[in-house]
């Protein structure tokens, strides 16, 4: 039994910003629904189901906002389904549509969605509401600061120092500013990360992702539509999605399945996906990963998960110039999450940015001869990993 | 080109029901100034705080076990930027392993010099042995504890 | 545009507590999950991934599958969820079963109860451009459908008094444990009148509950025998524009499209069912689903109502479960419409089993007055031409 490998045959994405003053929400979604149907030169028509990506709809102020989203992505009397889980929806929003087509319940399919995180006031506020009312509620727990005790743990265990977390910064500045899409485009220095402000510590300012607002959607397709009309396309051949448990007190102690410090799950959705493409060793297999890290503390441990280092030893592969443009396997030639951050859609771009790698698309930005590519979804606090292998 | 904005907040309230587990693992805070856990039955791991099932086996937990007061850091973080509706930094907060527990629990770390960071974070270092404080007006939450590093 | 693979449903169960402050919400899914892996004969080790449905906001989660995922067996777990609506939670799962990467799936939705104002929640979806300061919560907004139907079709009102009176009645005798008590006429038309036109006898003040379903694909139903399957025929999902006023309200064209989407799957040339769950929050609900499921258009509402034909000895029966009439959960009655048809394929549907069912349609709708409508058919034995 062999799962079909389904198309992708258009892409688009905003130029993300902090804000978005002459766009309402959905006009954000049309924007990004645009540029994927010019991309592969397709009508609205041709939709058959929609699967609309949307993380807390908190962050924009409008409960079930999916529904305001219809129109933008034509899908009235039409499929559609909107997928949320946390940080991770983009890329599991792909995976559903994957399965649209892959079930043969239609040939295609259109994933999109938008964000406009700069315009909540209180983004902290409401990622405060993600943790558990019971026990951890009156606890100041954010994203920044649950990421920052595993910086912490990740320190303690493997010898990381702030100054291997400043690098990780400098590489994504650089390679956005390569990406006319990406948020955060001004290239940093070591010195200029190490002074920014803290945050929670050992997390600065600039070690932390932006707050962005844009869209992005993905036109997917099955191979017999795509082989019917001669279109261009890459090939989506490994999805894989597992996930921890909520309690991060669990990823610590005695006995545990999953370390804070590491990403276990997410090396198991990795694994995953791997074993449906028929990837046996990433290190030589994968030329790109798009690895969702919102702090550069995090983009080593989301390395290791993807099999392209061992566990620990990624900040010295860094070091070695392992992981930039130019480098044996570059890890977020767009900048990554740490540079843009739209979370309705970051792990879609995750998808888009692998995609236009294999497809030779990626500009200034693009990865000589890319042809493989995994990217990755976070989601909840550290919770939900999803990944997708891309190919030419 | 005149740009209007309008501006909404939220205002909801809720009741979550804590159910038989949470709502005991509380009382005894509140009555007794003790922590416990609960044991899941299929693994023998001791979840703080407790549930009813663990969701690592879904099989129901089954022993209550007091824990602490002594324990040590798991891991920790210092945060020294405001937010909106939290508290004032700079504090110290993070995850403690209870003596006689699998797993940490959350809480703040209090008695800290907090103004250096890597000073402070020496001292809240993984390992370092604290002790549980009770508050002495205590309602039955998480807020009626914290950790102290133990001389 | 055919399925790849056979999909059934082998397992299903519902939890409703009398109290919802026994349990605390994780518990409730933990329970519901356990009884329907019970059901099925199962363990959660059997289980390939989960597909959850909660809205956030009704239950004071920010990311409400974070609080899920534990109590599902989402730890190590492939696990995905659908907030726009419960229905949609079934859909990817049987997709996800029928594209060969999963054998198995389980489905949870649930209807959470734990904010002290649902209305308030609701009114959270309408845009912040141009409609947030209107009274309009999913009550109000089956008032306004409710009202340009009695506008469109005359004696509509008696019809719609007399279809609530009528699934009241089946509410009770199916599930007397949770559900309202049945009403007269008079006490229907007379009552309390919540948002013109509905009256407190035509609706059911919203309660918690979760729901959970167990799906397996043909090639591993095959090889564990002993299971009660219902298998589905087809699948169709739709949705309507968001603001109401670029909706006809009185139509559901989502609707038809859904059922086009699933009776063409299914290789239904009419709609020729034992039993029909369909989306009954009113009764103007119902019959807008009885038309767009295509079992009685418009100009039959009115004599079909009054001749009691959709009892359970009638040809099509039609909510003999007594729908969200009787008992609303609000978010997840979708898929309890769904089980529901499921169950009576698979003669597990108790006290209000019909006898000799062969072929059902399970109708869930969601949003402002029905926006999203998804429609299952279900079957005794797979689908002939694919057998």
């Amino acid at each position: 039994m062999t799962i079909p490998r389904i198309g992708i045959i258009g892409i688009g994405q905003s130029a993300f910003k902090a804000r978005r003053q002459d766009s309402n929400y959905p006009e954000l979604v049309r924007e990004a629904v645009t540029l994927a149907l010019n991309d592969c030169k397709m009508e609205l028509d041709e939709i058959e189901a929609v699967v609309y990506s949307l993380a807390p709809d908190a962050l924009l102020g409008i409960t079930n906002a999916e529904r305001l989203g219809v129109d933008a992505v034509g899908a009235r009397n039409k499929r559609f389904m909107r997928i949320n889980t946390g940080g991770s929806t983009g890329i599991s929003a792909m995976a559903a549509g994957h399965s649209h087509i892959a079930a043969g319940a239609c040939d295609v399919a259109l994933v999109a969605g938008a964000d406009k995180v700069g315009e909540c006031g209180d983004s902290q506020t409401i990622m405060n509401k993600i943790w558990d009312p019971i026990y951890e509620r009156p606890l100041p727990l954010g994203t920044i600061n649950m990421l920052a005790m595993s910086a912490v743990r990740y320190m303690h265990k493997y010898g990381m120092t702030e100054e291997d977390m400043a690098r990780i910064v400098v590489k994504n500045r650089l390679h956005a500013s390569k990406n006319p899409n990406a948020h955060l485009r001004t290239p940093t220095t070591i010195e200029e990360v190490m002074a920014s402000r803290m945050i929670s510590w050992p997390i600065k300012l600039f070690d932390s992702c932006p707050q962005s607002s844009g869209g992005c959607a993905m036109v997917l397709a099955s191979e017999k539509y795509i082989k019917d009309r001669g279109l261009d396309a890459v090939w989506i051949t490994g999805v894989g999605h597992c996930a921890e448990s909520y309690y991060i007190g669990d990823r610590m102690g005695n006995g545990y399945i999953a370390d804070h410090a590491d990403a276990q799950a997410l090396a198991e959705a990795c694994q995953r996906s791997y074993r449906m493409a028929g990837i046996t060793d990433p290190t030589k297999e994968i030329d790109v990963a798009e690895m969702y890290s919102p702090f550069s503390n995090t983009e080593f441990h989301a390395i290791e998960a993807a099999g392209l280092a061992k566990l620990g030893e990624s900040p010295r592969m860094l070091r070695e110039g392992h992981f930039q443009l130019g480098g044996p396997t570059p890890v977020n030639p767009s900048g990554g999450v740490l540079c843009t951050n739209a979370i309705a859609v970051t792990a879609m771009v995750r998808v888009a940015e692998v995609a236009l790698q294999v497809w030779g698309r990626a500009g200034e930005h693009q990865v000589k001869g890319a042809r493989r590519g995994i990217a990755s979804g976070n989601g909840g606090d550290h919770q939900f990993f999803g990944t997708m292998v891309v190919e030419a | 080109m005149e740009l209007l904005t309008r501006t909404e907040k939220w205002n909801i309230t809720y009741r979550h029901a804590l159910g038989e587990t949470a709502s005991w693992f509380y009382t005894q805070i509140r009555d007794k100034q003790q922590i416990y856990g609960r044991r899941d039955s299929k693994s023998g791991r001791v979840l703080v705080p407790p549930r009813a099932f663990s969701d690592e086996t879904l099989e129901p937990t089954n022993e209550w076990v007091p824990v602490g007061p002594e324990g040590t850091i798991e891991c920790f973080t210092i945060v020294y930027e405001a937010f909106n509706n939290l508290p004032d930094p700079p504090y110290a907060f993070g995850y403690v392993l209870l003596k006689g527990a699998d797993t940490a629990i959350g809480g703040y770390f209090k008695g800290v010099d907090l103004k250096d960071g890597a000073t402070a974070a020496k001292q809240l270092a993984i390992g370092t042995k604290v002790i549980t404080k009770f508050a002495e007006n205590r309602v039955g939450d998480v807020s009626d504890f914290w950790f102290e590093i133990q001389a | 545009m055919a399925h790849n693979r056979q999909v059934g449903v082998i397992g299903e169960a519902l939890f409703a507590p009398k109290s919802i402050q026994q349990t605390s919400l994780e518990e409730a899914l933990y329970a519901v999950t356990h009884a329907a892996l019970r059901d099925a004969g199962l363990t959660i080790e059997d289980i390939d991934g989960i597909v959850v449905a909660g809205n956030d906001q009704m239950d004071g989660r920010a990311i409400t599958i974070m609080m899920a995922s534990g109590s599902v067996g989402g730890v190590t777990r492939d696990i995905l969820s659908t907030p726009s609506g419960s229905e949609h939670a079934f859909v990817l799962g049987a997709l996800r079963v029928r594209s060969g990467i999963y054998k198995t799936q389980l489905v949870v939705s649930w209807s959470g109860m734990e904010t002290d104002n649902l209305s308030e929640v609701q009114r959270l979806s309408n845009d912040p451009y141009y409609h947030r300061s209107l009274p309009l919560d999913d009550l109000s907004s089956h008032a306004l459908q409710a009202n340009v139907l009695e506008n469109e079709v005359p004696q509509l009102r008696e019809a719609a008094i007399e279809l609530a009176r009528q699934l009241r009645i089946n509410g009770f005798k199916a599930y007397p444990e949770h559900s309202a008590a049945p009403l007269e006429k008079v006490w229907i038309e007379g009552g309390k009148m919540l948002r013109y036109p509905i009256t407190e006898g035509m609706v059911t003040p919203p309660s918690f509950a979760a729901v959970a379903m167990v799906l397996a694909d043909q090639e591993w139903i095959q090889t564990h025998a002993g299971k009660k399957v219902a298998w589905v025929h087809g699948m169709g999902w739709a949705t309507e524009t968001a603001y109401l006023g670029d909706r006809n309200l009185s139509q559901l064209t989502s609707l038809e499209a859904a059922a086009g989407q699933a009776y063409k799957e299914a290789g239904l040339t009419q709609a020729q069912f034992d039993v029909a769950e369909l989306a009954d929050a009113t009764p103007y609900q119902a019959l807008v689903a009885l038309e767009g499921l295509g079992l009685c258009g418009r100009k039959d509402w009115v004599t079909s109502v009054a001749k009691a034909q959709y009892g359970l000895n009638g040809q099509t029966s039609v909510n003999p479960s007594g729908g969200a009439m009787s008992f609303n959960p609000v978010f997840c009655s979708g898929l309890m419409r769904i089980a529901e048809a499921a169950n009576q394929v698979r003669g597990t549907a108790g006290s209000h089993q019909k006898l000799n069912v062969e072929k059902t349609v399970g109708h869930g709708a969601s949003g402002f007055a029905m926006q999203y409508n998804t429609v299952i058919v279900f079957g005794r034995e797979p689908l002939e031409s694919l057998k």
